[in-house]
């Protein structure tokens, strides 16, 4: 390999295994912190901004008991089971600015040995009224939807065309929801309202089913539409009115979730802030000593024609290039650490009622990018003083300071 | 035609004035062959330095071929630098990363202000001033694996890789043993008839200096006028 100016700086990193190592690994820890951190943020802000626009409620209206857990079962799909009565739906259709309302029953089937496949959360809603569930669909069978058909969320494992078992109903998987980031609907299994009910009744006769305690005419949230450019702050304050219900807006769960957002990561953010400072301070004083190391070969270079601004490239070259691979390396590890831990860490971030969708390959090419041009950033800034000084040098003082 | 008129060069150590250039004065013919003896501290390689554009004289000026060479900027000098001379450090100034084809080579990465050169043409022509100079079979080593004497003639040819007008050399033949020495004295001398490359040694070995045309002294800063050496 013919000798460059990057090759140069190359062969000045391997100089010195240990010093180039452990700098390395110390960018590597920042990059890689960062880089993981903004890719979690990134994941669980997008995946509620995305789920909740796809949601298409503007007001979800539940039983005052089933507040806290109503979030929960919307970010994480956790099943709560708090009835209150259909009749809530006229009055809130009466006020002024609702466009529509349209009801949601939960239910949850049991493990058992002969009615239910496995363990899911179950939704009833109406196909008639229904402006959150049908227009999501990815992919449907070729007709329209019936009594005995079911649609499945995003996260479940049946597809289109099976046939599943709940509470001795054989049900036919019509459709499969696109995937939101709300778990409610990630995981849950849709059917008609109607279809719901009835069944809570048969289980009461069929032998060997567990028993459904649900009564006709009960919903467990009501989803409300408002018009556009009407005032969801009095809608809502209208709503509450009724001190059996509480009301939840798309803000309340940001909010919530964005405040446990900041619990979790802020501090690590904070932290890696620290450490950029840190890890920009002992660059600057490394390549300090470097300069110092290499006066007379700096000398040298400039008196076979490197000019100052050769001399300064050449120090932040191998600032920059030492930085990037840490960078890289960081990228690589926060990658490999996420996806061998992939399930712990969804798992924890759901206990925070944090949902989280991974983010595209496209998205954590940018973070990476990011994180990496930060590192870069953070060397070149690091290694800017001492590149500086050393390009100041005059030839014959920097030749004779390393005799 | 190197000019070099009323240098001064002072230094200032913890508040002191050293005068370690006191108004030199020389003129350089192109395709001349001159050394400079001295004793230890008279100041003949802060000369060199300031002819050869390493170090600003605190006074006076350095013609090149008509150019002051103190009024160019930082970019012009280091071309400068790269292009018309080739400098011979009296110590081992060879990159320790670096194998010694490298290090001859070295120089290019900084002709035409950076841009590409011919490099293959470079390594050429590296390969054969290591060759001339006994080196063939240590193209590929690095300083660490070749002797002072070896190094020196790494340097030596890596002074010559541009195919400078002029050569300073500090102590060239310093590491060399006597067979050596002569060797090298020919490929000087061979080089400046071929190619009128002018040619100032700095030393104080007196019979390296003999070889030369014309011989200078320099005492306590002061150039002596010419007093004697070898007419060619």
């Amino acid at each position: 390999m013919n000798i460059s100016q990057t090759s140069l700086a190359l062969q000045n990193l391997a100089r010195r295994t240990f010093r180039t190592y452990a700098l390395l690994l110390a960018i590597a820890i920042v990059s890689g912190a960062i880089f993981s951190t903004s890719t979690l943020m990134w994941g669980v802000n997008n995946s509620l901004s995305k789920g909740l626009s796809k949601f298409g409620a503007d007001l979800l209206v539940v039983p005052k008991g089933s507040m806290i857990s109503m979030k929960s079962a919307l970010l994480t799909g956790e099943p709560s089971l708090f009835y209150m009565e259909g009749g809530i739906m006229e009055k809130i259709a009466s006020i002024k600015g609702v466009k529509s309302v349209s009801p949601q029953l939960f239910l949850t089937s049991v493990d058992g040995d002969c009615c239910v496949m496995g363990n899911a959360f179950i939704i009833g809603f109406n196909p008639k009224t229904d402006f959150t569930v049908l227009p999501w669909l990815e992919d449907k069978k070729e007709r329209a939807f019936q009594m005995d058909d079911v649609i499945v969320g995003a996260s479940n494992s049946y597809n289109v065309g099976d046939t599943v078992f709940f509470y001795g109903q054989n049900l036919t998987v019509y459709g499969k929801l696109g995937r939101t980031g709300v778990g409610l609907y990630d995981n849950a299994i849709f059917m008609n309202i109607e279809k719901a009910y009835s069944m809570a009744e048969e289980s009461h006769r069929l032998p060997k089913v567990a028993k459904l305690k649900l009564v006709r005419g009960q919903v467990s949230a009501v989803l409300v539409q408002t018009e556009v450019g009407s005032k969801i702050p009095f809608i809502s304050f209208t709503i509450s009115k009724d001190p059996d219900v509480k009301v939840i807006t798309a803000g309340n769960i940001i909010t919530s979730v964005r405040q446990n957002l900041v619990t979790l990561f802020g501090s690590t953010l904070v932290l890696s802030f620290v450490l950029i400072l840190a890890n920009a301070l002992m660059i600057g004083a490394i390549f300090s000593t470097i300069v110092n190391e290499r006066k007379r070969e700096l000398g040298i270079l400039r008196a076979i024609g490197a000019s100052k601004i050769s001399i300064f490239k050449l120090i932040v070259y191998e600032a920059a290039m030492l930085t990037s691979m840490g960078g890289a390396l960081g990228v690589f590890l926060g990658i490999v650490i996420m996806r061998v831990y992939q399930r712990t860490i969804i798992f924890n971030l759901k206990a925070l009622n944090m949902p989280y969708l991974w983010p595209p390959a496209s998205s954590i090419i940018i973070l990476a990018s990011i994180a990496i041009a930060a590192a870069v950033v953070v060397g070149v800034a690091g290694a800017f003083y001492p590149a500086l000084q050393g390009s100041k040098l005059q030839p014959y003082d920097a030749i004779r300071a390393g005799e | 035609m190197i000019d070099i008129h009323d240098i001064w060069k002072i230094y200032d150590v913890g508040g002191q004035k050293i005068e370690a250039l006191k108004s030199v004065n020389l003129t350089i013919e192109k395709g001349s062959f001159i050394s400079i003896v001295g004793h230890s501290g008279s100041g003949k390689t802060t000369l060199l330095s300031v002819l050869g554009g390493l170090t600003k004289p605190s006074k006076g000026s350095v013609r090149i071929n008509g150019t002051d060479i103190w009024t160019l900027n930082d970019r012009q000098l280091s071309a400068m630098r790269n292009e018309k001379i080739g400098f011979i450090f009296q110590f081992s100034s060879l990159i320790p990363t670096l194998r010694a084809i490298d290090n001859v080579a070295l120089p290019v990465i900084y002709a035409n202000g950076g841009k590409k050169a011919n490099r293959s043409a470079v390594y050429e022509y590296a390969e054969e001033l290591l060759s001339t100079l006994g080196l063939s079979h240590k193209l590929q080593s690095f300083p660490s694996e070749l002797s002072g004497g070896q190094q020196r003639r790494v340097s030596i040819a890596r002074a010559f890789i541009n195919r400078p007008a002029i050569i300073l050399a500090d102590e060239p033949t310093g590491d060399l043993d006597t067979q050596s020495e002569e060797e090298v004295m020919e490929f000087f001398s061979r080089i400046n008839e071929q190619d009128h490359t002018t040619f100032l040694l700095v030393t104080h070995n007196l019979g390296l200096a003999r070889m030369t045309d014309k011989v200078h002294t320099m005492k306590d800063g002061m150039l002596n006028s010419n007093n004697g050496g070898n007419p060619a």
